[in-house]
């Protein structure tokens, strides 16, 4: 078994009556082969529901179990960071050290790898992530935006997480950049059939790549099913103040000018294709 | 983890409505009289003019005993200290103190308790001097194989000068903390940056010292929501900030220290560009979007905390 929450209640400690962030969530995530979205509105609670996935918030109340480490004060969590990996919005700013191999050498050394083996998770991640060994040896603070973000990644990657957790990842990149981050993440959950779990804005990134999609609302889980279930239903679609993917609109568009029945629930090129055939 | 800076608490009374140039310089003004005032009496009546004030301002009574409590160990000191060692006027009171293995068995056993249970009380302070209590009355026991005779003796100068500084702090955070209370950063800043004029007839860039202040305050919660973005994202990558030896946390320091530099650097080169990009020129004249106007009441406020000093020297002739 995965991350496994219940009832989880959870408020920022701070002055005066501040609302609840997280109010009554219950979820399970299996610990491989999901691609998980989670989407809502700004302020919704999304950032803080997977800062607890990682035991960096502990809730007020109800339990939360990851891989069988139950998440609460006076725990030992580092053994559930190493298991349950977290990339923040703008991970560049969490770089630190003289080299990009230092930087990525950092994590693992801190769960208890060798020096040796930590170099060779280095080695291997950086052509995980899309850059060359000749990057190993230069600064972290001489790389562009997309390539500092490239290295932050790749630092969490050579600690070999199980499930993979990312708040808004492409924020900040050119499409060019944003399409091959996504592709990153995506070919990790093929290959090593890694669960990832993604918190963003957009709606193609979900019809896109997510098997998953949960869907917070001031605070609460309101939706937690397939992308087709969510896209299909305007009516869900408009409490929940979300938009549709651009394929979906295109093909809505194409349906009102040809006054067509297409299918309009499609999520890459090929459903477009197979749809217009029967134009 | 949110903080609020200047701690301004919005509220309708006629103290936060004086301009704060007024309230700034009276309240100097009232703080230099403290120190003025060389008499118990006379610093009673300023603190009851000062709890006046207090009240009028309609702040709850509850954030100025927060201010205090933070200064509570001070004042615990100050009044040891001089029951200690000023030893001028009249005897007062005296008493052996034994100090016993029993007796020093059950301080420890006390110290021990207070810091087990100190984290789970609110009112920490009432909780410390009653622990304090307890251990000093233990001390009046001799039984369980003496140790030393303490004597103690308290005279009566002891009593009035510790009364009087302790006196003097309450007034000094009092006020102090009805200025940050009752006056918005931002008018504050303006407050002091008039205050400050003189001081450019000798060159001193007054202007630029009051916008680095308000900078400062204004980017100080900033930093600290960065900083523990940074904490949570080490702590991701397997850094237990609680726990390490010396060399470890080193290493922690250096991971929270490094990135936050850099991104001060940002910030301050992105809010320089902003501000370029809005003409501000350093030493060039600025207007004001509020400028303030003296009323009669902030006339009145000024001339009382002017006249006060020298009464108070006159009350002690
Ligand atoms: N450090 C904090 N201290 C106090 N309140 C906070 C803190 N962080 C977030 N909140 C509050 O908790 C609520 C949920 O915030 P959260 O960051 O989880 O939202 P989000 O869904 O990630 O939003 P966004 O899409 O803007 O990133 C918000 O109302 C926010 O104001
Ligand atoms: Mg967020």
């Amino acid at each position: 078994m995965g991350i496994k929450f219940k009832n989880v209640n959870y408020k920022y400690p701070g002055i005066g009556e501040s609302l609840f962030a997280l109010t009554d969530v219950s979820l399970s995530i299996e610990p491989k082969g999901e691609f998980i979205a989670i989407v809502g509105h700004t302020g919704s609670g999304k950032s803080t529901l997977i800062q607890h996935m990682n035991a960096l918030l502990i809730p007020n109340s109800g339990d939360i179990d990851v891989f069988g480490n139950i998440v609460k004060k006076g725990e030992k969590l580092t053994p559930i960071r190493k298991r349950v990996g977290m990339v923040f919005q703008f991970p560049e700013y969490q770089l630190f050290e003289e080299t990009v191999e230092k930087d990525i050498m950092f994590g693992p050394l801190n769960f208890g790898l060798s020096k040796e083996e930590a170099r060779e998770k280095a080695k291997d991640v950086i052509k995980v992530v899309g850059l060359d060994e000749s990057y190993l040896s230069r600064s972290p603070f001489n790389l562009s935006g997309g390539e500092m973000r490239r290295v932050a990644i790749a630092g969490i990657l050579a600690m070999e997480p199980e499930i993979l957790v990312l708040d808004e990842p492409t924020v900040g990149l050119d499409p060019q950049g944003q399409k091959s981050i996504m592709d990153l993440f995506l070919s990790l959950h093929k290959k090593f059939n890694k669960t990832i779990i993604l918190v963003t804005h957009n709606m193609d990134v979900v019809s896109e790549y997510a098997n998953r999609v949960i869907v917070m609302k001031k605070s609460k889980l309101v939706f937690d099913g397939l992308p087709v279930d969510l896209f299909g239903d305007d009516e869900l679609l408009q409490s929940y103040d979300l938009d549709i993917p651009k394929l979906m609109k295109i093909m809505r568009s194409i349906n009102s000018e040809f006054n067509s029945k297409l299918n309009d629930t499609v999520f890459n090129l090929d459903d477009v294709v197979s749809e217009l055939k029967k134009l | 983890m949110r903080i609020i800076i200047g701690q301004y608490l919005p509220a309708d009374s006629w103290i936060h409505k004086l301009d704060p140039r007024a309230k700034l310089i009276a309240l100097i003004l009232l703080i230099a009289t403290t120190f003025v005032i060389g008499n118990l009496y006379t610093m009673i009546g300023l603190l009851v003019f000062t709890i006046i004030l207090v009240q009028s301002s309609k702040i709850p009574l509850s954030r100025f005993i927060k201010g205090i409590e933070s200064l509570v160990f001070l004042l615990f000191f100050t009044v040891i200290f001089q029951m200690l060692f000023n030893k001028n006027g009249t005897l007062l009171f005296s008493t052996d103190l034994n100090l016993t293995w029993l007796n020093l068995g059950i301080i420890v056993i006390l110290i021990v308790g207070y810091n087990l249970v100190k984290k789970m009380i609110k009112r920490r302070f009432i909780f410390f001097l009653a622990t304090v209590a307890l251990m000093v009355y233990s001390l009046t026991f001799d039984m369980g194989g003496l140790i030393k005779v303490f004597n103690i003796s308290i005279y009566t100068d002891a009593v009035k000068f510790a009364s009087f500084l302790v006196t003097r702090i309450l007034i000094l955070v009092s006020l102090s903390s009805l200025l940050t209370l009752t006056t918005k950063p931002t008018e504050l800043n303006n407050g002091l940056e008039s205050v400050l004029k003189p001081f450019k007839l000798i060159k001193v860039p007054t202007e630029e010292i009051s916008m680095m202040i308000s900078i400062a305050l204004r980017f100080i919660p900033t930093l600290l929501d960065e900083a523990n973005k940074i904490i949570k994202a080490q702590a991701s990558r397997g850094v237990d900030f609680k726990e390490g030896t010396l060399r470890q946390k080193i290493v922690q320091i250096i991971a929270l220290l490094i990135p936050m530099f850099i991104i001060s650097f940002k910030r301050a080169d992105d809010l320089a560009n902003a501000m370029e990009a809005r003409s501000y020129f350093p030493g060039k004249p600025r207007s004001k979007l509020v400028d303030f106007k003296f009323r009669f009441v902030d006339y009145a406020v000024l001339t009382f905390a002017i006249a006060l000093i020298p009464s108070v020297i006159l009350l002690a002739i």
